[in-house]
């Protein structure tokens, strides 16, 4: 259990000429929940199946549970891949229990242990339903279950909350605190920034193959520009603001967005306000967001499109 | 390098693969059919159901000569049908010949009744009555040709037992300038029964007069016919104990060929059909995108192999029906009186035959099964699919036409080099086994085929990674073909 679950070093894959990831490294520790971020074409999938041993790195080592990724450490592994699908004519119970068994439990466990998955995630009703019969997102949740069913101890989830509705996502959301509860390791990746602020210990992002980011929440947010709106019926209050912003935006409602500084604090404009009698009509402090922080990181393009949601 | 392999986890993987077509309604379909219309063929035998219907025919015979010679030519072609049938009986029964020849006259004066009255096992009348011909000749209901063309046109009717028929073909004889001429009219002009009749009559008739011309019968010209000596087949590599007899070639020694050639037809379809299924279950299986989540907790090549175990299980299932209505049917050539066949078949089936299906069938199968998991896992369709598996189908059935050859010339030196080429090996050893090939030869053949089979299923798992993880197609595949060949161009 104390086995460092996944150590990445320098891995680097091309396809037809393209550099798919390009010298990432990383660790992943137990107990972590971390959140893999990034683009469409950042490379996410492909480190992921690399560090599976599912296809061979060009350059580069990976370390799973300690060796080589492959047969010694199958049944301690949950992979969800990006790519979702099931068998068409197999029932919900049928296709977890068949993973189960794959991963090494018994028979007599592995069909009770499908009847209560199924019950607990509200799929009580379909356990004998053929998997062509369901929907697209009771599916979904049969094939995460399958892949958790035997609770290993290092998960890997690509892309879980994609395709999934409000309602499912918050229930995978509990399904991923209830694991990590357990003192599972888990290594997920999303668009949604809502989920990795809610869920993860530290956040890895890539993009363009290289890792951009891999640290803590704070440290990310940190990464982020402060900001704070402002709004005064003085006309002076431009001339206190300058040296304190790297810019300054004025919004349609009259008031300012102001980019601080990195070394400026917004109290210190209260202060000079103050001594120079300027009344404020408005003054909040506005929290980063993740998406500032990867906009800071990446850049606008590369923030755009995981701002749309398509990723890879 | 031996691949390692997971037991547990193969089998759980060809369980699956052999339950999830299982539990199809296809399936059962497919495997209860041959039960199924053999139950439909052997009830409808019993139940002497003819699908004929009864033809109503007559002659006009305006020359008032031929209507009763015709009526008993036709019934003498009828006991001649018959006989044909009864003299194998009788003789399977040991009657002696004279036993033989009383029955004979006894049928051609009286019918089948006097021998269905003595019980011989075999002459049963269920079977007898099916040879009755459906064609009944009545009497002419009119003398006048145009009246009895309006029966044939369905204006009028027969009255026949009580109930309207209506006729079905009319023979019209007559003389016309000092020559008999006899014209056949029907609406039905598929059925020439009565015309065929009328002109094998008439040729007999003629022949008959002629013979008588010169003070001669036709019987007299049937028994000297009967005396000419028959060529006597013999096969000098045949068993003897010494006599010459033992040597003679019969239609049962040409058994083993046939046992022979449908064995290499039942494995050649065997191995087609589990290849087949194998390149579904695995474009299936790529469709479904389960793979990537397998293969993080299951080798590469326990999937393969599980694949591979779980559609042969079901081709052997599949084939089940067959292979039970074989036996069945020997069972019953040998409860049939018919012991030479069953002989025969007992001896065709040898040690060596058996010993080689089933190593051709296994290897067989591998290494076709191999490249179409390989196809399979290039395709992202099942038209990819079709386009991809044409040359190896086309292969398949090139190699399949040597079969026939083993038949008309068993030293054929194709079918010599077919036994050895790996790709036609399997059917082409199997069927050449009744000319008795070392086992040398054989095990040579399928030791190069297994050698194949190595480097095939090394190929096709280097193949299935890369098209099932790398996501690669039938494009990548024709664009990577069009990059070397391009290069050798440039090259050369």
């Amino acid at each position: 259990m104390t086995e460092q679950p996944l150590s990445l070093r320098n891995l680097t894959k091309k396809f037809g000429g393209k550099i798919a990831v390009d010298d990432v490294s990383f660790d992943v520790k137990p107990g972590e929940i971390i959140g893999f971020l990034g683009p469409n074409g950042a490379g996410k999938t492909t480190t992921i199946r690399m560090a599976l041993g599912l296809i061979k790195q060009d350059k580069g080592e990976v370390s799973l549970f300690g060796g080589d990724p492959g047969p010694r450490t199958f049944g301690r592994i949950a992979f969800l891949p990006e790519e979702r699908g099931l068998y068409k004519k197999q029932t919900a119970r049928e296709t977890i229990a068949h993973m189960a068994r794959l991963n090494g439990m018994k028979a007599r466990d592995a069909f009770p242990l499908a009847d209560r998955l199924l019950d607990k995630y509200g799929l009580g009703e379909a356990k004998r339903k053929k998997n062509k019969d369901m929907s697209k997102g009771m599916a979904q949740k049969v094939q995460l279950l399958a892949a958790i069913a035997h609770d290993p101890e290092f998960y890997v989830l690509d892309e879980p909350f994609s395709g999934l509705d409000p309602v499912n996502q918050q229930v995978l959301e509990n399904m991923v605190r209830e694991i990590a509860e357990r003192g599972r390791t888990i290594i997920f990746s999303t668009h949604v920034m809502e989920h990795a602020e809610r869920l993860c210990d530290r956040i890895i992002l890539m993009s363009c193959g290289r890792v951009v980011f891999d640290g803590s929440i704070e440290d990310a947010l940190a990464k982020a520009p402060r900001r704070l709106v402002i709004q005064s019926d003085d006309k002076k209050i431009n001339t206190i603001l300058e040296p304190f912003a790297t810019s300054i935006e004025e919004r349609s409602d009259g008031a300012l967005t102001v980019f601080l500084k990195p070394e400026k604090e917004a109290f210190a404009i209260v202060e000079k306000c103050v001594k120079a009698k300027i009344r404020l009509t408005r003054f909040e402090p506005k929290n980063p967001s993740l998406h500032e922080a990867f906009v800071t990181m990446v850049g606008e393009d590369e923030a755009a499109k995981m701002h749309a949601g398509v990723f890879a | 390098m031996i691949p390692q392999i997971d037991l547990r986890r193969t089998y759980l993987i060809a369980r699956r693969d052999f339950l999830g077509y299982i539990k199809t309604w296809g399936f059962w379909i497919s495997f209860l059919m041959p039960f199924v219309m053999f139950v439909a063929v052997f009830g409808f035998a019993q139940l002497n159901i003819n699908i004929d219907p009864v033809r109503y025919e007559t002659i006009l015979d305006e020359t008032g000569e031929h209507r009763e010679g015709f009526l008993a030519y036709e019934k003498a072609g009828q006991r001649n049908i018959e006989w044909n049938l009864i003299e194998p009986i009788l003789k399977a029964n040991e009657k002696t010949d004279d036993e033989i020849k009383a029955y004979y006259e006894l049928h051609q004066s009286k019918g089948m009744q006097p021998l269905y009255d003595a019980k011989i096992t075999g002459i049963d009348p269920s079977i007898f009555d099916k040879l009755e011909s459906r064609s009944r000749i009545i009497e002419p209901p009119s003398q006048d040709i145009e009246d009895l063309k309006s029966y044939l046109l369905g204006e009028k009717f027969l009255a026949i037992d009580g109930a309207s028929q209506p006729l079905d073909a009319l023979l019209h004889i007559y003389m016309e300038d000092g020559k008999i001429r006899s014209d056949y009219w029907t609406t039905n002009i598929n059925n020439e029964r009565l015309k065929n009749l009328s002109n094998r009559y008439f040729q007999s008739l003629l022949k008959e007069q002629y013979l008588q011309s010169g003070g001669l019968s036709s019987a007299g010209l049937s028994q000297t016919i009967g005396r000419a000596p028959r060529t006597k087949a013999f096969n000098p590599s045949k068993a003897s104990s010494g006599d010459q007899d033992d040597q003679a070639v019969s239609d049962i020694d040409r058994i083993p060929y046939f046992v022979a050639g449908g064995g290499a037809l039942l494995l050649w379809l065997t191995i087609f059909s589990g290849a087949y299924m194998l390149l579904t279950s695995m474009l299936e299986e790529k469709l479904n995108k389960l793979l990537e989540m397998m293969l993080s907790t299951t080798r590469l090549s326990e999937i393969m192999l599980g694949k591979l175990l779980g559609v042969a299980a079901l081709t052997i299932t599949a084939m089940l029906p067959y292979i039970v209505m074989a036996i069945g049917g020997s069972l019953l050539l040998s409860m049939l009186n018919a012991p030479g066949i069953a002989e025969a078949l007992k001896a065709a089936v040898s040690l060596k035959l058996v010993i080689f299906f089933f190593v051709f069938l296994v290897i067989g199968y591998v290494f076709y099964g191999a490249l179409f998991i390989a196809v399979g896992s290039l395709a992202e369709s099942m038209q990819d699919a079709q386009t991809l598996t044409t040359p190896i189908v086309l292969v398949l059935t090139a190699c399949v036409m040597v079969v026939p050859l083993s038949f008309r010339s068993p030293d054929s030196p194709l079918l010599d080099f077919a036994a050895w080429f790996p790709l036609s090996a399997p059917f082409a050893a199997i069927a050449r086994i009744p000319e008795d090939p070392p086992w040398w030869e054989l095990t040579l053949s399928a030791f190069l085929l297994f050698l194949m089979s190595i480097l095939v299923v090394w190929l096709a798992g280097r193949i299935f990674r890369y098209g099932v993880l790398s996501g690669a197609g039938v494009k990548s595949v024709s664009t990577w073909i069009k990059r070397v060949i391009f290069r050798r161009k440039l090259e050369g």
